[in-house]
């Protein structure tokens, strides 16, 4: 065994040899998780996290896998403490938990929890938590237009899937009948189970070789260590506070009536309020928010992202919940983002995207160099099924990219995951050998261009998908009527939007941004439209050889170099002209 | 009959010469305008120092960073790309997701450098249609010619044919391809269905995409090499090291450059390999420690592993060409140790590099890095590393260590010293296990194997972190990779795509994958015929690619043979649900299984060469090596008198009693309290727990 801390406190060359054994485990477990599992949101878009827990809750190491699953298990495991099965945990039981209202980030993202035990007391927990593609809620995949949360299917409110070791075999049996994609999920559950077992066995490890108490007082060191962190950089926003407002385009039902959302950003000293009062009430639909699961976990991530960009610091950040202590999130019980049982909430993610997105936006008067343009701040969460010759369903979900807003040095990154999503898309090949659906098109978007500015936002996408047999689709996505914003004089980004093509009419049917259960038919394609982000800064300031390159390359057109850019060009020689683009800005600046 | 191995890296090019006079070394800065500059010099001073004629040197095996060098710097050819139409932007794309989870300001190096760019791939009409493979759209033709006259307008030097579906049927690539060629002759050109034959068009774009980026040049450098060779009147054939530990012709080098992108690291694996030999050991993690990374391999029952082709990339590319499966972490003699503004600790993974070096160099680094503990522990001597050839500055180590580390954390420079090599330590420790027990392998039945001039410094710290029971230190520490080259054989690789069910439902199953194995054999073949190496017996072994009906990632079976049977399909299905348990500690034993791909490598097995056996000793025992006594600081703090032999005096079966350090010349091996270090009949030296 290794030295006791000194009075409880480890020094720093010594906690940092324990953060390297953390990270390790939390990747290890993911990787099995990710590596062994059978349904594509899982194996392929890696919707997932893993981490060890102390038995107080707090986060001693968490994988870096999805952002909506960093910092989401906590929430689950206090909700599974409010409704364990036999009221109390014994040594070989694995919990299974999905529970909205206690805790869940959504209820398609189980959590597998398994209990550890050291000398015979309870001293902490692995866990995971994977988006499974179907719990047999009301349409197949994903659902929108609901009553309310017994519409999503199983729900699962701490109970055991092995007592001490023994598997419940009622329960396990009840799970292969009331899925869509039952042997999938199955797997995909004894995938996480092998994960959390995996943890175990290192978590006991851990504490051998280093005594509980070391363990637990690094952990706790550590979570004190990225609050510190994050104080610092809250501190550093002069006090004040900070609004903005957006309004996402409909509920799933009642069609043409936005929802507004309305951000303020309190910063008071080296701690910060977002409040989210002002935003629309709980819609009858789907399309709610878990306050604890979601809401918090997305403003958490929002400042993450913001002032500890793990791309600008070269000091990487523990994942634990430390660096969220400084900040409160408050959102008035029934509304969008804090909704009252029974009402659904299943569909929350692109109203995550847009809170980070209006936070952004909120705090780019005082933080210029730091805040992007308006991004796509949206998803686009497709779920396709049809019926299998021998009677079973199949059932496919999408997760399709969105783009980023121009950024203060550099251009806005194209067809990417956007803020919170972080997925990986499915090999169309992969796709078209093992299912009834075949991609017609993946590119980038050409039918409008991206927001114009110094740094122009990112391209999205286009994907069209064709069925190849009778089914349905279920599509969420948001941004058809509010495109991102452009700043600092950057040019407005565009509206995202969805067709699906009848293949008998060749009718073109315009779809909403969100809709459940969509019949159609063989042959049908659906195509999406990701939108585009907002520029950054004046168009005249860009660099007129980055035009050259965006008209060579597609992304702008000869015309709106000259209109919007004032840069001319000689297209035969593919070359800017350098003294007609010098008179044609000279002239557009005199008229502003 | 002479052979010379010859490593270049990115600060010194290593060359070894063994003919029938003994084994010569040779060590001189690499070329970095050319390297073919100091191949050349380094095989004439070689020749010279053993008095021999170059003429009489018949192989030269090679490694290389020329072809990784052009990925890091960016500097590839121009490029265009035929690609099927609705789908230009594949590899722009990618699989949409992010480097970074937290991150507003990333980059994403495929689409700030894309290696083709958008206005060079050409969207053409054409369609194969899955799963059968038949042709839906015919190859447009003219629009394949129209793409060509844009690429002769916009000077490009290499073009990559890229089409959805290839994989079940390359007609539309081969043919798009005669057209470039008559269109273009000469032109380099990359089809997907040559370079990587799998399913996933975006991995597989990706490769055939890199291959052509990095072809115009890398063969530009092996042609001049060889050139240089022969106007050096040097007549070796010349074998390049490819990224998968096997050495290729130039030609197949050339055709497919994609295959040498980690030639350099290879080596020193394959090193470790052939050092484990020689001690008898088949279980070996390799840790090679250089100025700013330590690669990281493991060596399975005296066989590399290869990197499953799924984890295959090279700077943020995804890259499906075989690699030894090696783990580089950024920790190495230059890796700064700091205490950040938030207090936490770290070592690495920022290195001072060669300039300005360690604060020890005395060229203007003021950031204390490992090396600089080395030298405060008194575990390096300021006048005997680096062979001499720079006079280190213990009083600048010691200044750098104490005003960043030291006074920050209110420590003496001696724990921050420790402090800083334990980190190190930890990391490369954490990087072993993931590469052995995360992958189901006991760290307990393998051997360390430290190498590069700095890793014979680390090599026992190691062993107990992972508690792996032995260190085996090569003869040549700082030359490993070079002399690894030496007993390297040539090795090829193909494979073919074949999704097939088991258990297997029909024969026609059996015969499609039976059908593919006998292609592969046949390809490798025709490859190994090509090389010309009189009497050589071919090695080859096949390999099937499956995973659980439904799954993403494939793992790699062997097959017996390449005679596929419903007997061998069963064994198959069998063998494939123990390595899954191995791999994740789980396995769906009733779970139908998919067969991807079949595999196949075909081997030359290496020129077998005894290694040369240490002397015996003389009566005068250890104390005929002995130089001179030190204080030396230990991992528990202790400071110790601490004695320094000359390894290379030592002799067969002789045991030096730690304390003690065994300098030679480019590498210092460790020997701690309550170690034994012990002289193998090969050269190596075996570091052992001893009973007090």
């Amino acid at each position: 065994m290794e030295k006791a801390p000194k009075n409880g406190f480890l020094d720093p060359i010594f906690l940092q040899v324990i953060r390297g054994a953390f990270e390790t485990i939390a990747n290890e477990m993911a990787h099995v998780l990710h590596r062994m599992s059978f349904s594509s949101i899982i194996r392929e878009s890696e919707d997932l996290g893993a981490g060890l827990f102390d038995s107080q809750f707090n986060t001693l190491c968490e994988s870096e896998s999805t952002p909506m699953h960093i910092g989401s298990i906590p929430a689950y495991l206090r909700g599974i403490q409010d409704t364990l099965e036999d009221g109390e945990w014994y040594d070989g039981d694995i919990v299974v938990h999905n529970h909205p209202y206690h805790g869940s980030s959504h209820s398609p993202d189980l959590a597998i929890v398994m209990p550890i035990f050291h000398e015979g007391r309870l001293i902490g927990f692995a866990a995971n938590t994977a988006h499974h593609v179907d719990i047999g809620a009301a349409t197949p995949g994903l659902i929108i237009d609901v009553p309310d949360v017994f519409a999503e299917g199983m729900l699962f409110a701490g109970n055991k899937l092995y007592r001490k070791g023994q598997p419940n075999k009622a329960l396990w049996n009840f799970i292969r009948n009331n899925s869509r994609a039952a042997q999938h999920l199955v797997a995909d559950i004894e995938a996480q189970i092998a994960s959390v077992r995996l943890g175990k066995t290192r978590f006991l490890e851990l504490v051998e070789k280093y005594s509980e108490k070391t363990v637990l007082a690094a952990s706790a060191q550590l979570m004190d260590y990225a609050e510190r962190m994050m104080r610092q950089k809250i501190a550093a926003i002069p006090d004040g506070e900070y609004a903005a407002k957006g309004y996402l385009d409909d509920d799933g039902r009642n069609r043409g009536q936005q929802l507004p959302v309305v951000v303020n950003v309190r910063v008071t000293g080296d701690s910060l309020e977002v409040d989210l009062t002002g935003s629309a009430p709980q819609t009858p639909t789907a399309y709610n928010v878990p306050f604890e699961g979601s809401t918090k976990v997305a403003v958490y991530a929002a400042f993450r992202k913001l002032l500890l960009d793990s791309a600008c610091q070269d000091v990487p950040v523990p994942s634990n919940e430390g660096s969220f202590r400084p900040i409160t999130v408050t959102a008035p019980l029934g509304s969008i983002y804090n909704p009252v049982f029974p009402a659904s909430a299943e569909a929350r993610f692109t109203q995550c995207n847009r809170l980070i997105d209006l936070i952004l936006r909120a705090l780019a008067p005082v933080m210029p160099e730091q805040v992007i343009a308006g991004s796509s701040a949206s998803i686009s969460f497709a779920a396709y099924s049809g019926l299998k010759d021998d009677g079973n369903y199949w059932v496919f979900l999408e997760v399709n990219e969105g783009a980023y807003g121009g950024r203060p040095k550099s251009d806005g990154p194209d067809s990417i995951d956007n803020l919170m999503a972080n997925t990986r898309n499915n090999p169309i090949e992969d796709l078209a050998m093992h299912l009834p659906m075949r991609c017609e098109r993946y590119e980038l978007r050409d039918d409008v261009f991206p927001g114009a500015g110094e740094f122009r936002g990112g391209i999205g996408v286009v994907k069209s998908q064709r069925m190849l047999s009778d089914g349905f689709i279920t599509h969420e996505s948001e941004r058809h009527t509010d495109a991102p914003w452009g700043l600092f004089a950057g040019h407005d980004g565009a509206v995202g939007r969805c067709t699906i093509t009848s293949s008998q009419d060749k009718k073109i049917r315009h779809m909403s941004s969100k809709f459940s259960g969509e019949i159609v038919k063989s042959d049908d394609m659906m195509t999406y439209f990701s939108p585009n982000g907002g520029g950054y800064g004046s168009p005249l300031k860009r660099s007129p050889a980055k035009v050259l390159d965006d008209v060579l390359d597609g992304f702008c057109s000869v015309d709106v170099a000259h209109d919007v850019y004032g840069v001319v060009l000689d297209l035969e020689r593919e070359v800017v002209d350098e003294s007609a683009t010098r008179a044609r800005r000279q002239f557009m600046m005199s008229c502003t | 009959m002479a052979r010379i191995g010859v490593d270049v890296g990115g600060t010194n090019t290593d060359l070894v010469l063994e003919c029938h006079q003994g084994v010569f070394y040779h060590k001189l800065p690499t070329t970095l305008e050319d390297q073919s500059i100091g191949v050349i010099e380094g095989i004439l001073t070689l020749c010279e120092q053993a008095g021999i004629r170059v003429e009489e040197v018949d192989t030269l095996l090679h490694g290389t960073t020329t072809a990784t060098n052009i990925t890091i710097e960016h500097n590839g050819a121009e490029c265009g790309m035929l690609t099927t139409d609705g789908f230009r932007d594949i590899l722009h794309i990618g699989r949409h997701k992010r480097p970074h989870n937290f991150s507003l300001h990333f980059d994403v190096p495929w689409q700030s450098r894309p290696l083709v760019r958008r206005r060079n791939r050409i969207p053409i009409m054409e369609r194969i249609s899955p799963p059968t493979g038949e042709i839906e759209t015919p190859l447009d033709e003219a629009a394949v010619r129209q793409a060509c006259a844009l690429f002769r307008k916009r000077g490009i030097r290499a073009v990559v044919i890229g089409f959805l579906f290839s994989f079940l049927n390359d007609a539309h690539e081969v043919r798009a391809r005669e057209i470039v060629l008559e269109e273009m002759p000469g032109i380099f050109v990359s089809i997907s269905s040559e370079i990587s034959n799998t399913m996933r068009e975006y991995e597989r774009f990706s490769t055939a995409a890199m291959n052509s980026y990095v072809g115009p040049p890398t063969s530009f450098y092996l042609r001049r090499l060889q050139k240089g060779l022969e106007a050096a009147n040097i007549k070796a054939r010349l074998r390049i090291m490819q990224s998968n530990g096997g050495v290729a012709s130039v030609e197949a080098c050339c055709e497919r450059p994609v295959n040498i992108l980690m030639s350099g690291p290879a080596g020193g694996v394959m090193g470790g390999l052939w050092e484990g030999a020689a001690a008898d050991i088949s279980n070996i993690i390799t840790v090679d420690i250089g100025g700013t990374s330590a690669d990281i391999a493991a060596i399975v029952n005296g066989e590399v592993k290869v990197k499953n082709p799924r984890d295959t990339e090279v700077g943020g590319y995804p890259v499906m060409a075989p690699m030894i499966d090696l783990v580089t972490i950024g920790a190495g003699g230059g890796s700064i140790a700091r205490v950040d503004e938030f207090g936490a600790f770290h070592v690495g993974p920022n290195s001072a590099g060669s300039m300005p070096g360690p604060a020890c160099y005395g060229r203007g680094g003021v950031e204390p890095t490992v090396t600089d503990a080395h030298i405060v522990l008194g575990r390096l001597d300021p006048d005997k590393a680096l062979n001499g050839r720079l006079a280190l500055r213990r009083d600048l180590a010691e200044k750098a260590i104490l005003e960043k580390i030291a006074q920050p954390l209110g420590i003496s420079a001696q724990e921050a010293a420790l402090g800083i090599i334990r980190v190190i330590d930890n990391n490369m420790a954490l990087a072993i296990r993931s590469t052995t027990v995360a992958r189901g392998l006991d760290p307990r039945e393998f051997a360390v194997m430290p190498f590069g001039g700095a890793g014979p410094l680390h090599g026992v710290a190691l062993a107990e972190a992972v508690g792996a029971p032995e260190v085996i230190v090569p003869v040549a520490p700082g030359i490993t990779a070079a002399v690894g080259l030496l007993r390297t054989g040539v090795q090829y690789e193909h494979v073919e795509p074949v999704l097939v069910m088991l258990p297997a439902q029909s024969a026609d199953a059996v015969e499609r994958l039976d059908g593919a194995a006998k292609r592969l054999k046949s390809n490798l073949l025709s490859d190994l015929s090509s090389l010309g190496e009189e009497n050589a017996t071919y090695d080859i072994t096949f390999f099937a690619e499956c995973r659980y009906a439904g799954q993403g990632f494939e793992l790699r079976v062997p097959l017996e043979n390449d005679l596929i049977s419903s007997n061998s399909a069963g064994n198959l299905l069998k063998d494939f649900h123990a390595i899954h348990h191995q791999d994740y500690g789980y396995s769906y034993p009733d779970a139908p299984v998919e067969v991807v791909s079949l595999r196949a490598t075909g081997k030359i097995p290496p020129q077998q060469e005894e290694a040369r056996e240490l002397p015996l000793p003389d009566e005068q025992g250890i104390a005929r090596a002995f130089l001179y006594s030190k204080q030396t600081v230990f991992d528990n703090g202790q400071s110790l008198e601490t004695p320094r032999y000359d390894r290379t005096r030592l002799c067969r079966g002789e045991q030096v009693r730690g304390p003690a350090l065994l300098i030679q010349q480019d590498a210092t091996t460790l020997v701690p309290p309550e170690y034994a270090a012990e002289m193998l009949s090969r050269g190596g030296t075996r570091l052992k727990r001893c009973a007090i």
